[in-house]
């Protein structure tokens, strides 16, 4: 079920929203000619224990858990007037939105399947968490129909 | 110019109007785009397309077919065409077709930094001579830069550059990490220093100032476009003139409609709107203090031609802002063939010409992404 719902949400929204920024802004402006073949990414998958040695799947943002972070940074966009004295390092903890890859005044559709690709994410590791369960669930019942096959022999 | 171009129009232009009205005729009908949308797969696209005056222009593609290869081909026949129409043209038709290949290369290759830089240079082509030389350059540099960025050895990239577009800086332009070297390096060998001088206020490349140059250049291209036109006179500037001005206006528009949820202030939104067309002065004012999408609607709603654009907006089409102003563009456009002895044929077919593109993308990413409910969003031009 999980699965269709992502399927829909990537297919409907994500990559059609894609098409019309293209449509709006000209093909060759959303491609892969705008980034880097290097990116950082914006965030990590964070798997936990959870009860019964399950593994349980968290999207969560990347430079969260930096413990060398001294205080809170700005993230985005600063106006820069004239040479800074001291030059500002380039923060890795705080990575840019892939959106300004693109310019910053970028048409509606393009936020919009930045939006549903998030929201993709998210179902994603969701459907991740879920399939552990069911393996896990599916596996238990293996256990106990052999145990059951096992003692009826024995019982009659 | 002298009035009543009927006389003397067709002794330089009258092959060229002639053949722009041919391939005019050649444009994709109603009946054509009913059975591209009927296509399950691209092959189908591609076998449809034979049987119109595109013919067997995918042909050497065999696999796989993507959408992103029939954008570039159609362009590139797009561009053969405009540049057949170029080299054969006399002045003053000549610099009209110059002030609009500003639109073409723009659109070819952008990299994130340079993108900018591309349009910076392109869109600034103002009646200047070796305009033909200078995008072959621009296109050098923008190789180079988006080299450097994504770490490729400069003899790699110099092997792929432009023969015609060698300026002796080249190796340079890569190492340069500022816009203001880049510009010292590259404004003495073009002719464009004067209109950077203008515009250039800040030295930092961060992503707002980048955006800020690059519409204050369109902008003054566009204006420079609007004045050549307005001073040629004529029936030129009588189909010309508002199908510019409502080309300033919709900047206004866009640019403000994106601007919402962003870092651009008020006072930098305003200088971006061209200075001319239906809203300027007031309309831009009170569009510059605009804070959402009813407020701005409420500016157009002062304006009779443009009230009625902004009704459709949404609706049971889910049409959106850009859709509806493509659509106006459509309608003028084809208007402007109903005039003969004017320079704003070529404007016209060269437009309507982008949109047919825009179109058969569209329908070939709905049949590739299988998404058909959207299919028929496209605009038919005849």
């Amino acid at each position: 079920m999980a699965a269709l719902d992502l399927r829909a949400e990537l297919d409907s929204l994500g990559w059609l929203s894609l098409a019309k920024a293209r449509y709006a802004m000209g093909a060759k402006s959303v491609g892969p000619l705008q980034y880097a073949s290097h990116m950082e990414p914006q965030v990590c998958l964070h798997a936990s224990e959870a009860q019964e040695g399950l593994q349980k799947f968290k999207v969560v943002r990347a430079g969260v858990h930096a413990p060398e972070e001294v205080g809170p940074r700005e993230a985005g966009l600063r106006r820069r007037k004239g040479p800074t004295k001291t030059p500002e390092p380039e923060s890795s903890e705080a990575p840019q939105d892939p959106l300004n890859w693109f310019g910053i005044l970028v048409p509606h559709s393009l936020r919009q399947a930045q939006a549903s690709f998030r929201d993709g994410l998210q179902l994603a590791a969701d459907i991740a968490s879920l399939q552990n369960r069911i393996d896990w669930g599916r596996s238990q019942l293996r256990g106990l129909q052999e145990k059951l096959k096992q003692l009826e022999p024995g019982a009659a | 110019m002298l009035e009543g171009a009927e006389l003397y129009f067709n002794v330089d232009h009258g092959y060229l109007e002639g053949l722009v009205r041919g391939c005019k005729a050649s444009l994709l009908t109603q009946q054509d785009y009913i059975n591209l949308v009927q296509c399950e797969t691209l092959e189908d696209l591609k076998i449809h397309l034979q049987t119109t005056d595109y013919g067997n222009f995918l042909a050497n593609h065999t696999n796989p077919l993507t959408v992103s290869k029939i954008d570039t081909e159609m362009r590139k026949r797009l561009c053969g065409e405009f540049e057949y129409f170029r080299n054969h043209s006399l002045e003053p038709l000549s610099t009209f077709l110059t002030y609009m290949t500003n639109e073409f290369p723009a659109q070819e290759v952008c990299t994130p930094c340079s993108q900018t830089l591309v349009t910076m240079f392109l869109r600034v082509q103002v009646n200047f001579h070796p305009v033909k030389r200078c995008s072959y350059m621009i296109d050098n540099v923008i190789l180079l830069m988006n080299g450097a960025l994504q770490k490729k050895s400069v003899k790699e990239i110099l092997g792929k550059c432009h023969p015609l577009g060698r300026f002796t800086e080249m190796e340079a332009v890569n190492i340069a990490e500022t816009p203001s070297d880049l510009f010292n390096a590259i404004l003495i060998e073009t002719p464009l220093a004067p209109f950077f001088q203008d515009c250039m206020s800040e030295n930092a490349l961060d992503e707002l100032n980048i955006e800020l140059l690059r519409n204050k250049l369109y902008k003054s291209y566009l204006e420079a476009f609007y004045k050549f036109c307005k001073n040629h006179g004529d029936v030129t500037a009588e189909v010309m003139c508002p199908i510019l001005e409502f080309e300033a206006d919709r900047r206004a528009f866009i640019i403000t409609l994106n601007s919402f949820g962003t870092e651009l202030s008020k006072e930098d939104r305003e200088t971006l709107y061209p200075t001319f067309g239906k809203l300027y002065p007031e309309g831009l004012r009170l569009l510059a203090q605009a804070e959402d999408f009813d407020q701005m609607k409420n500016v157009a709603d002062h304006y009779g031609v443009y009230k009625p654009l902004f009704e459709a907006v949404g609706g049971s089409g889910g049409k959106t802002l850009e859709d509806v102003f493509y659509e106006r563009e459509v309608q003028m456009n084809v208007l402007a063939f109903n005039r003969q002895f004017h320079y704003g044929v070529f404007y016209a077919y060269v437009k309507l010409k982008e949109q047919e593109i825009r179109n058969i993308v569209w329908i070939a990413e709905c049949i590739s992404q299988r998404h058909r409910t959207k299919i028929n969003s496209y605009i038919p031009i005849l």
